[in-house]
């Protein structure tokens, strides 16, 4: 731990510090869509895919053939769900890494306050009812939030808002809106519902388009942003409420800023996606191996690798087999080795 | 160094009908090493959170240089009164070095950098406390006392004066006890006011050079060490039978 601590020290020093560091993250996004946009049925290389986009740019030549054969491969068909990847990823990693943060537990994932399970109960209803797409998505972010507020006001009437009530009052949301789902699920027309209903749950990118990602980039991104600038804030809010007021940080602003903006990033991506897991958990954790503790870092890295995870693991998820794999169990399958990685350098520095 | 002063004037506070605090009148200025004693549930928790602005008292108010703690935004607080809490476990392993430029947080705006002042201030507050070789350790993994020794710097960081500390020396061994009360009188003698709550009566003969008993809610005493530690109060406070001693250097002892 002593060696890694120390080599930490040094990447933050000579990498992070001077923006290599941060560089070597775009680098590692930009890669990864460049890769994902490229594979598929219609494979595309590589060198392939970056001479489309130079010619874009007007850098390079391509044979207008093949360009609009490319246009419609790489643009129209493949380019909404890699976007799709890109934000959700990178909201589910920073909402994960915010709510780590205000908790100060580093086992806290999104779904603590209840957002997806409430989500999932709106869009499911949404279903039932016969609604369209958008009402489903509609249903899906205001149960979310209607979660998140049960939580909240739970905590609130019992334990004046401590912490270990809105923990308390957010496995309570978040098990009456699993009950409500499976009460739905049961009273589903088992032969044409409930088997929409269950694929829809395990998640899937496979429905979003281009103007939904679009417009949900503006409030997601907006919110990242904000959650990024309050990192200093959420390092003092870690060493405890009385210390950080003394410190002249506004609690209670932050504390419930940070909620509102996490649930907020949970509600929409489940809205558009369905319910996608581990990402929120696991990627703070590979962001804090990498830059250390502070939130001012892990933040921004978060949301960094996040985007990055999601998209690699929507690749596999539409590559792996003939037919596409729900992306929630992709994240599930691949999320669990690397956690288990993961635990073998964080959990000595936990145990202490 | 300016002389800066915090002074508690008939404060009183009530937990529904329970009386906490009554009456309470305390003064903390530049260059005091003032001991609170209290028993067990005598309010010294109450009364600190109450000097630091924390709480609310039903009566009376707290003022730093003549204005009432409400009437101070937060962060200039913080640049004049810090809390220094009993050394505890952090849920993330920072580095020493990043617990100590949170004391900063008060001097920089929201989007801006650790300038170079701000360097500074953090690499000056863990030499006076002489923990500059800590400052890459994780402070996850460091003893009680250089737990405790960091959360000072950070609270020299913060440029505050006046210093408010919740039993800085529980939990932590003899020599981290004594090194670290010739710490703070060393900072004392710099100018900075150190009001500390403690269980040790013989800690607060020989360091301290004021000593104040909080006794069911009220200051029943406020005085120089001799003059508040006797034979008769302890025995009082604590029911234990012990003597007081003259040694070298002017210093009394505590025998039990």
């Amino acid at each position: 731990m002593g060696h890694w601590v120390r080599l930490r020290g040094w990447i933050n020093e000579r990498l992070v510090g001077r923006s290599v560091g941060l560089s070597l993250l775009l680098l590692l996004v930009l890669v990864s869509t460049l890769v994902a946009l490229g594979s598929g049925r219609y494979a595309v290389g590589f060198w392939n895919t970056l001479e489309f986009f130079g010619t874009t740019l007007g850098l390079a030549q391509m044979e207008a053939d093949q360009f609009e054969l490319l246009y419609s491969v790489l643009i129209e068909i493949r380019l909404p769900r890699v976007l799709a990847a890109l934000l959700l990823g990178a909201a589910l990693a920073a909402s994960g890494a915010a709510f780590q943060g205000v908790f100060r537990n580093p086992l806290v994932s999104p779904n603590l306050l209840g957002v997806l399970s409430g989500s999932a109960f709106g869009a499911v209803l949404g279903m039932l009812l016969g609604g369209g797409w958008l009402v489903v998505q509609l249903m899906a972010f205001v149960f979310g939030l209607i979660a998140v507020a049960l939580a909240l006001s739970i905590a609130h009437t019992f334990g004046k808002g401590s912490l270990i009530m809105l923990v308390l009052g957010g496995i309570l949301s978040s098990a009456l809106f699993a009950a409500l789902v499976s009460t739905l699920k049961y009273v589903a027309d088992p032969y044409n519902e409930l088997p929409v209903i269950t694929l829809w749950l395990m998640g899937s990118l496979a429905s979003v388009d281009l103007d939904e990602i679009l417009w949900a980039a503006i409030p997601m991104g907006l919110t990242m942003l904000l959650l990024c600038l309050s990192g200093r804030w959420l390092d003092a809010l870690a060493m405890g409420d009385d210390e950080a007021r003394t410190l002249g940080v506004p609690v209670t602003l932050v504390r419930y800023g940070v909620i509102a903006g996490a649930a907020l990033l949970g509600a929409l991506t489940v809205s558009l996606a369905g319910m996608i897991g581990w990402i929120g958990l696991i990627v703070p954790h590979i962001a804090r191996l990498i830059c250390g503790p502070s939130q001012c870092r892990v933040l921004p890295v978060s949301i960094l690798l996040g985007a990055s995870f999601l998209v690699w693991a929507d690749l596999l998820a539409r590559s792996l087999t003939d037919s596409e794999i729900p992306i929630g169990i992709v994240t599930e399958l691949l999320g669990i080795p690397v956690f288990l990685l993961v635990l073998r350098r964080t959990r000595k520095s936990w145990e202490s | 160094m300016e002389p800066q002063v915090l002074c508690a004037n008939g404060l009183s506070f009530k937990r529904g009908q329970q009386t906490v605090l009554e009456g309470v009148d305390l003064s903390l200025s530049s260059g005091d090493m003032l001991a609170l004693l209290g028993v067990n549930g005598a309010g010294k928790t109450t009364l600190l959170r109450c000097l630091l602005g924390l709480l609310n008292p039903s009566e009376g108010q707290v003022t730093l240089e003549g204005k009432a703690l409400s009437d101070w935004p937060r962060h200039q607080l913080a640049r004049h009164l810090a809390y220094v809490p009993q050394a505890h476990v952090a849920p993330f392993p920072f580095s020493v070095r990043e617990v100590v430029a949170l004391g900063r947080l008060p001097h920089q705006r929201l989007l801006q950098a650790e300038t170079q002042a701000d360097a500074e201030a953090v690499g000056l507050a863990l030499e006076q406390l002489s923990i500059t070789a800590l400052a890459q350790r994780p402070y996850t993994e460091l003893s009680g006392g250089e737990r405790q020794l960091t959360l000072i710097a950070r609270a020299l960081a913060q440029g505050a004066r006046l210093l408010i500390m919740d039993e800085p020396v529980s939990g932590l061994d003899f020599g981290h006890q004594i090194r670290l009360l010739r710490h703070l009188e060393r900072l004392a003698a710099q100018g900075y006011g150190i009001l500390q709550t403690t269980h040790y009566p013989d800690h607060a003969l020989a360091y301290a050079n004021r000593v104040a008993v909080l006794h069911q809610g009220r200051i029943e005493a406020d005085d120089v060490p001799t003059q508040v530690i006797t034979v008769e109060r302890i025995r009082r406070l604590y029911q234990i039978d012990v003597e007081i001693v003259p040694v070298s250097s002017g210093r009394h002892a505590l025998i039990y």
